[in-house]
């Protein structure tokens, strides 16, 4: 009986916690500022690839 | 000289619900905003389930697949994909109630689109998913091109992929440098700066093999103008020669105004379906092609609706995103994909929600504009700054001002030959080409009918410098405008490239035109000078 | 060399676009038809009284007025014919065909017609605009039928009784052939070691029958291809032959400044000159004349405009026989500045031409009056000229 009562408490804790985790990185636009770090290093990567110029 | 038309000036009864002065949130410190603006807790929430679904719903699903992995690595313009929900922002800022539930209805459903033709970009690239079964159903389209040839072929048989549409036109939207590489390359291999860079960022993207390469053919149209048409040869030649995928020319006239043209016009989309048909073994089907039709006129119907609730006191659906919608829904789909009839039924009724509850989206509306010209990708957020911070109501922008009559949806042997000139006249007719060619009048004379009919008082000429068509009526608009009274305020832009004009190179025409000949100070002046000239 | 006997003549002729002989014709009752665009079919502006003048601005400087309509990213010509006809210049025009060919010239004649810049005396004056073909199909020839009946045929009867008949239209291809044969006969004298006519020299004479009414020049004309059978060359030899290609050149000044740097323009693959734009329309007698001109001009266009693949790469294949044609050591590629078509068809062309058939070329833009801005020019030249000596020595030749 205990685990049955557990089992949503710990669903609805673990969707507590995701809700203040995504929020957070909602509110604080942490998603698009880790994506202005990453972006910098993938362009060094496109940039190191050879071209093939045709016309 | 007639006296300048004034609008009434409009109050907004109700005080904004959250966030006051969204400019904070600019910040020159880094190249995204410091935060999401807070909306209150009713449509902050609302925001934030729209991020999630774009987030997980979308571009999560999206990378889980190793195949799209592998073209994010291959492709330089997958990274403008890394902003998207960046890039969503833009188009809403300082909205509350119908009109950012308009803008997430409309704008998710165009990611979700462009995420799906990247999908099937890579599924059939040969660099990358190679499914050469699938890629022998696919053809090649142009990103300024109606699909209208396509109506008529059944979808699960024959796939239409615009691959310059992810490629080059949304990817700026995202990322507003990333099309700066391929201008380079095109350039670099001697193209002159001063063409359009749209279709030179295609001929440089092509150049740089950077296009996905499927499909058992493709069609091509001169849809917007003589760069867009001569760009064309440049990515021919690689398709057929290095790649052995024949390519259609389908010619479209550019006086779309005069009966004498629809016979040839009509023809031409007669060939297109053709030669579709010999390369991919599939049959037209009118069947498909009238419910198309049907589809196409509820689009154009719920469009005329719209244009109808923004010609009163209180517009709802306007803005950038009305464009991109009408692009999506007009030259991506023509019909044939049934999801965006929920949609078309869903905007419309928030849209008639928002205009009987009399919701504005800005603390005054003092001027009503008309939006003519063709709007610069990298600066997108620009009628919503243009809403928020000087009290201008986009009213409707040129690219939304298509076509507006019914085509024939019945299947009867006399509109079964209506039905190719039906197509020619979308085809001729699409989004830019309707106004920028056809002669003067439909350039011109439209933007002061369109003013009379939506009440407006400012013609807000977005003037993309490259865009010969335009610019060559420049001073008819200038004297024009003065004889009518109607206020023309240019925005010189080069549509996407941010080194010719930066984005407060573009905001201060406004600033300037508001403050010295308008005599006006901002409603919100935490908006006027925001520093995102380096921002994505 | 002698000098031509009526070079300066022809020379006067071109100074002004209202020139002496359209002030001629028109005393004699006839009807200027002006035009912007080699894809018109000449000789249907040519009908009865009537007399075709392809407009041009020449010894252009100023383009602020011009430029206060179209603003300064117009490309140059477009922008000159409106300045033009603003100043005045081509009054004596009774009406003006367009074709929707480049969208610059043809906003400078819508721009022409919103500004009423023509026309203020004559109420039979009009403006045409005409859709043109974009490919080489029947379907295209059936448009281009369409579109000369209703944009030129007709007009030009109802407003000023021109005969259009099929008859008429054979007399005046016949008249129009008389002067081509002329032409690419003068043509011919560019080919060989010892030219007996300089590149200028040619595209003089050759302009003169597009800006002049071209009866009363043929007489001169004829003069002069006599003058040139018996005309001794110069021993002095060029140092290289080029092929000049590209967008409109209505500036003989161009070729002049090319020669001087010792390059003589052999052949001429651009818009107001002899290659394609002087070749004789040959009529059988089985179809109507007004779809056999049609048909050839659709054939026979080289405006990059042209957008299906076999057109596109036809383009490249006709610049490559005339290179061969008129023995050539190198190609120029030149496009007035702002032009959209030539802008992506020099650089495929001088690639292609380059790379798949082995020709040194010069890829360039320039201003339309070469006299505005001539040092970039002079120096682009003179290096090209440079590197194809330079080659030449590698090969082992002088």
């Amino acid at each position: 009986m205990k685990k049955l009562v557990k089992i949503p408490l710990i669903v609805a804790g673990l969707g507590a916690g995701a809700f203040v985790g995504t929020f957070t990185m909602y509110m604080f636009n942490l998603d698009m500022k880790l994506m202005a770090v990453v972006a910098p290093l993938l362009e060094k990567w496109y940039d190191s690839r050879d071209h093939e110029f045709y016309l | 000289m007639g006296t300048m038309k004034t609008v009434e000036k409009i109050v907004n009864p109700r005080e904004r619900v959250g966030e006051k002065s969204p400019g904070k949130i600019y910040t020159d410190k880094l190249k995204v905003r410091s935060r999401r603006e807070w909306r209150g807790f009713r449509d902050t929430f609302y925001d934030y389930t729209r991020w999630c679904y774009l987030m997980f719903g979308v571009l999560g699903k999206f990378i889980m697949n190793p195949r799209n992995v592998k073209g994010f690595l291959r492709y330089r313009w997958m990274m403008s994909y890394l902003f998207v929900p960046h890039g969503m922002d833009k188009f809403t800022i300082g909205l509350r109630d119908e009109a950012l539930r308009i803008t997430h209805t409309a704008m998710n459903f165009v990611i979700a689109d462009v995420t799906q033709a990247i999908y099937n970009c890579f599924r059939g690239d040969r660099r990358v998913g190679n499914d050469v079964k699938y890629s022998n159903e696919c053809v090649i389209t142009d990103e300024n091109s109606m699909v209208t040839f396509m109506m008529g072929f059944d979808r699960d048989e024959v796939h239409t992929i615009l691959r310059e549409v992810p490629t080059m036109f949304a990817s700026n939207i995202f990322h507003q440098f990333n099309v700066m590489h391929y201008l380079d390359v095109a350039q670099q291999n001697g193209i002159a700066g001063d063409v359009c860079p749209m279709p030179e960022a295609e001929a440089g993207i092509s150049m740089d093999d950077d296009f996905c390469v499927l499909g058992c053919c493709a069609v091509q149209n001169n849809t917007t103008c003589d760069g867009s048409l001569m760009g064309n040869g440049i990515i021919a030649k690689r398709l057929e020669r290095q790649y052995g995928i024949p390519t259609f020319q389908l010619a479209t006239p550019l006086r779309h105004q005069e009966p004498d043209v629809l016979d040839y016009a009509a023809e031409q989309i007669k060939e297109a379906i053709a030669f579709v048909e010999e390369h991919t073994g599939a049959k037209w089907n009118w069947d498909i092609y009238f419910d198309c039709a049907k589809r196409v006129n509820y689009a154009t119907k719920c469009r005329n609706a719209h244009l109808e609730i923004n010609s009163t006191p209180y517009p709802q659906f306007f803005g950038a995103v009305f464009s991109l919608y009408n692009d999506t829904n007009y030259m991506g789909n023509s019909g044939r994909d049934p999801q965006f009839v929920k949609i078309d039924k869903k905007l419309l009724e928030l849209a008639e929600k928002g205009y009987r509850e009399k919701r504005m989206y800005a603390k005054e509306y003092r001027h009503r504009a008309v939006v003519w010209g063709v709007q610069p990708q990298y600066v997108i957020d620009m009628l919503y700054w243009l809403l928020q911070c000087w009290g201008i109501v986009p009213l409707t922008d040129m690219l939304s001002m298509i076509h507006s009559g019914m085509i024939a949806e019945e299947d009867t042997p006399e509109n079964r030959e209506q039905a190719y000139r039906d197509m020619a006249t979308l085809n001729m007719e699409m989004i830019m080409r309707n106004h920028t060619h056809g002669g003067y009048d439909v350039l011109i004379n439209d933007l002061w009918r369109t003013c009379e009919k939506m009440n407006a008082d400012i013609a807000m000429m977005w003037e993309h410098m490259s865009c010969k068509a335009l610019v060559g009526m420049h001073g008819m608009f200038e004297e024009m405008g003065r004889e009518l009274g109607i206020h023309v305020m240019w925005v010189c832009h080069d549509l996407c490239d941010p080194r010719v004009y930066t984005r407060n190179a573009i905001r201060g025409q406004v600033n300037a035109y508001m403050r010295t000949v308008m005599r006006e100070e901002p409603l919100d002046p935490s908006l006027e000078n925001l520093p995102d000239d380096e921002a994505y | 060399m002698r000098d031509l006997k009526h070079l300066i003549y022809f020379e006067d002729l071109l100074q002004t676009a209202n020139n002496e002989l359209i002030q001629k014709a028109k005393e004699k009752g006839g009807i200027a038809v002006a035009y912007t665009c080699e894809n018109v079919p000449e000789p249907l502006l040519n009908l009865g009284k009537c007399f075709s003048i392809r407009l041009h601005a020449p010894q252009t400087g100023s383009m602020d007025i011009a430029a206060f309509y179209m603003t300064n990213l117009l490309c140059e010509p477009s922008r000159a014919l409106l300045e033009r006809a603003i100043e005045g210049g081509f009054n004596f025009a009774d009406c003006v065909i367009t074709p929707d060919g480049c969208t610059m010239m043809n906003r400078a004649v819508e721009n022409m017609e919103l500004l009423k810049t023509m026309g203020k005396d004559n109420p039979n004056f009009f403006h045409e605009y005409m859709e043109i073909a974009f490919k080489n199909t029947p379907a295209d020839v059936d448009l281009s039928v369409l579109q000369c009946t209703n944009h030129i045929l007709t007009p030009l009867h109802e407003k000023y009784g021109v005969d259009i008949s099929d008859k008429a239209i054979r007399k005046a291809v016949e008249k129009h052939n008389k002067m081509v044969r002329v032409i690419r006969e003068i043509g011919e004298f560019r080919k060989g070691d010892k030219p007996r006519i300089t590149g200028y020299e040619f595209h003089v004479l050759c302009l003169a029958t597009y800006v002049c009414p071209a009866d009363l020049v043929m007489k001169k004309l004829e003069e002069t291809l006599e003058e040139l059978k018996t005309r001794e060359p110069d021993d002095k030899p060029w140092r290289c032959k080029v092929l000049l290609v590209g967008s409109e050149v209505d500036d003989s000044g161009l070729i002049k400044l090319i020669e001087e740097q010792g390059a003589m323009v052999a052949a001429d693959r651009f818009c107001f000159g002899s290659l394609p734009g002087r070749t004789e329309i040959v009529l059988n007698d089985e179809e109507d004349a007004l779809t056999q001109v049609c048909r050839h001009y659709i054939e026979h266009c080289q405006c990059p405009r042209m957008m299906n693949q076999e057109k596109v790469y036809g383009r490249k294949q006709y610049v490559a026989d005339l290179a061969k044609e008129y023995d050539v050591d190198g190609i120029i590629y030149q496009q007035v500045k702002f032009c959209d078509p030539w802008a992506y068809e020099r650089v495929l062309g001088s690639h292609m031409l380059q790379e798949d058939y082995g020709y040194p070329v010069l890829s360039v833009d320039r201003p339309y009056n070469i006299a505005s801005s001539s040092g970039q020019m002079r120096t682009r030249v003179q290096a090209f000229v440079e590197s194809i000596e330079i080659k030449r020595i590698q090969k082992g030749g002088k």
